[in-house]
């Protein structure tokens, strides 16, 4: 039974009186637990399709429903990972972790407790009384993946989190999601132009073509789990990349023509 | 430039107002020196006085009660308002156009207005200052809350904050840095109405002992009392400042660090 169901999903906007097709008649079922990528050429639709399952966009036509409820607008049920953290300056770490949890229902004591736990998976427990703007880039998208698990959501969308970071930095947070991840094996839709990084992470990469973006293929990736940092050395690691790279190289190419 | 002429300015900016004051107190012990040119010693002596005999502090009180009443009113209406208008369309439509129609209007300029309404007693000078207040710190609170990032009304609403958290808990405190810029135009501005007020009509205030020293020909009380207003207004405008770092420092470094 499929978690996330998006049925010819099409967004059209304008710009400048004219009216652009952004994304056109795309589906994509998501089963529960499963970690699905997609991967396209920059301005192909993929973060704008994100952004509707986060319900932040108006959907023109089709619909998009998750756990068999309609999306129409934003909720807790989807914790949301934006590219640039989306963490609120004014508030210490911890007092962003524990606002998230303010949607379960905790008292304050009882947030602020697990506000710290969900910090302690990713490691930052002792920076509680840090304010964001003190930490690293890659810290800071920590503190922002600890607050969304504190959602506790029903599915996990991440907009190109780690495109910020330096290419160390990244993919050691492309480890350390993984093995967050394979706790509690938790439906994620993830938007990425990096092919490695979709590789490394999905269970499915959906690729899209260059706007309007449409489905171009879905492909499994067959590659064991838990994904350990070897893995990115493999035959068939690389195999995978090449056939995505294959697929999407006309796309970012006719998407250059776009621009 | 470079380092060793920026070097050379700031020897310059340390030598440059104590080779002013001497050439001051030179200039005006010359035999031809006419009587209003007082050496700078002798404002000095006679700030010095004004202190010791308690007049100083009676006229800075009654100073500042005006001007403080005036700011606290002026700064109250005008960043509640402001922040309200940036969240409220229909209010935004009636107060824009008004407060761009009267912000260039010379304030001083209504003082016979105000008079006529509330007669000749701190009233009248009270409200003249909130006026004058009112229209920088309305502007900045509501340019600041215009441009709050929408990354974060996004997370709130995904956090699943209503309307009325997202207003107090993500608009009004990302406002705070242009909000304290607009505090420190009207709290300037509060000194300028003041001494203009009192000046014009009052029996005591720092204003009203600039005017009193002139008629008597008092030039060293006159200096003095000026050289009064300007370190209040001094100590005033520093300890906003000292105020505003200490809430932005860690929370808005790039924003704390200039002004």
């Amino acid at each position: 039974m499929s978690w996330l169901e998006a049925v010819e999903v099409s967004k059209r906007f304008d710009r400048e009186g004219q009216q652009i097709l952004a994304l056109d008649r795309f589906s994509l079922s998501i089963a529960e637990g499963e970690f699905v990528t997609i991967v396209g050429p920059s301005g192909c639709g993929k973060s704008t399709f994100l952004h509707m399952v986060g319900g932040f966009e108006a959907i023109t036509e089709g619909s998009i429903s998750l756990a068999g409820e309609r999306v129409r607008e934003p909720g807790p049920d989807r914790g949301m990972l934006f590219q640039d953290y989306g963490l609120f300056p004014w508030l210490s770490v911890l007092g962003n972790v524990a606002w998230a949890l303010e949607s379960r229902g905790h008292a304050k004591a009882k947030r602020l407790e697990l506000a710290n736990h969900y910090l302690e998976r990713v490691g930052l427990s002792a920076f509680r009384n840090a304010y964001p703007a003190e930490l690293s880039g890659g810290m800071q998208q920590r503190v922002a993946l600890a607050r969304t698990l504190a959602l506790e959501p029903r599915m996990l969308l991440m907009d190109e989190p780690f495109g910020a970071l330096d290419a160390q930095t990244r993919e050691l947070m492309q480890e350390e999601l993984t093995a967050i991840w394979q706790r509690d094996r938790r439906t994620v839709l993830f938007v990425t132009h990096d092919i490695d990084e979709a590789v490394y992470l999905s269970d499915r990469v959906v690729v899209f073509t260059a706007r309007p973006g449409r489905l171009k293929a879905d492909l499994p990736i067959h590659l064991p789990r838990p994904r350990e940092p070897e893995l990115r050395k493999s035959a068939a690691y690389a195999e995978h990349r090449n056939q995505i790279w294959d697929l999407l190289r006309d796309e970012v190419l006719a998407a250059r023509k776009l621009a | 430039m470079s380092v060793r002429a920026s070097n050379h300015l700031r020897w310059l900016g340390g030598v440059l107002p104590v080779a002013l004051l001497l050439a001051l107190q030179w200039g005006s012990m010359r035999e031809d020196a006419p009587r209003y040119a007082v050496a700078p010693l002798q404002i000095a002596i006679t700030l010095w006085e004004l202190a010791a005999s308690g007049e100083l502090w009676r006229d800075a009180l009654a100073s500042l009660r005006r001007s403080m009443g005036g700011f606290a009113i002026g700064a109250a209406l005008g960043v509640g308002l402001g922040l309200v208008c940036s969240v409220m369309r229909p209010l935004r439509n009636f107060f824009d156009p008004l407060v761009s129609l009267a912000y260039p209007v010379p304030k001083v300029a209504l003082l016979p207005v105000f008079i006529t309404w509330l007669g000749f007693g701190d009233a009248s000078k009270v409200a003249m200052i909130a006026l004058a207040v009112f229209f920088p710190t309305f502007i900045n609170s509501l340019y600041g809350a215009r441009s709050v990032n929408e990354r974060w009304v996004w997370t709130a609403r995904n956090l699943g904050a209503s309307r009325l958290q997202i207003f107090f808990r993500v608009v009004v405190p990302a406002s705070l840095p242009q909000v304290f810029n607009g505090l420190r135009s009207g709290l300037a501005l509060s000194f300028v109405v003041l001494f203009a007020a009192e000046m014009v009509g009052s029996k005591n205030g720092l204003g009203n002992l600039v005017m009193k020293a002139e008629e008597s020909m008092r030039f060293d009380l006159m200096y003095a009392a000026i050289v009064g207003i300007g370190l209040i207004g001094f100590g005033f405008d520093r300890a906003l400042l000292a105020l505003r770092r200490r809430i932005l420092a860690r929370r808005f470094p790039g924003e704390a660090a200039h002004g």
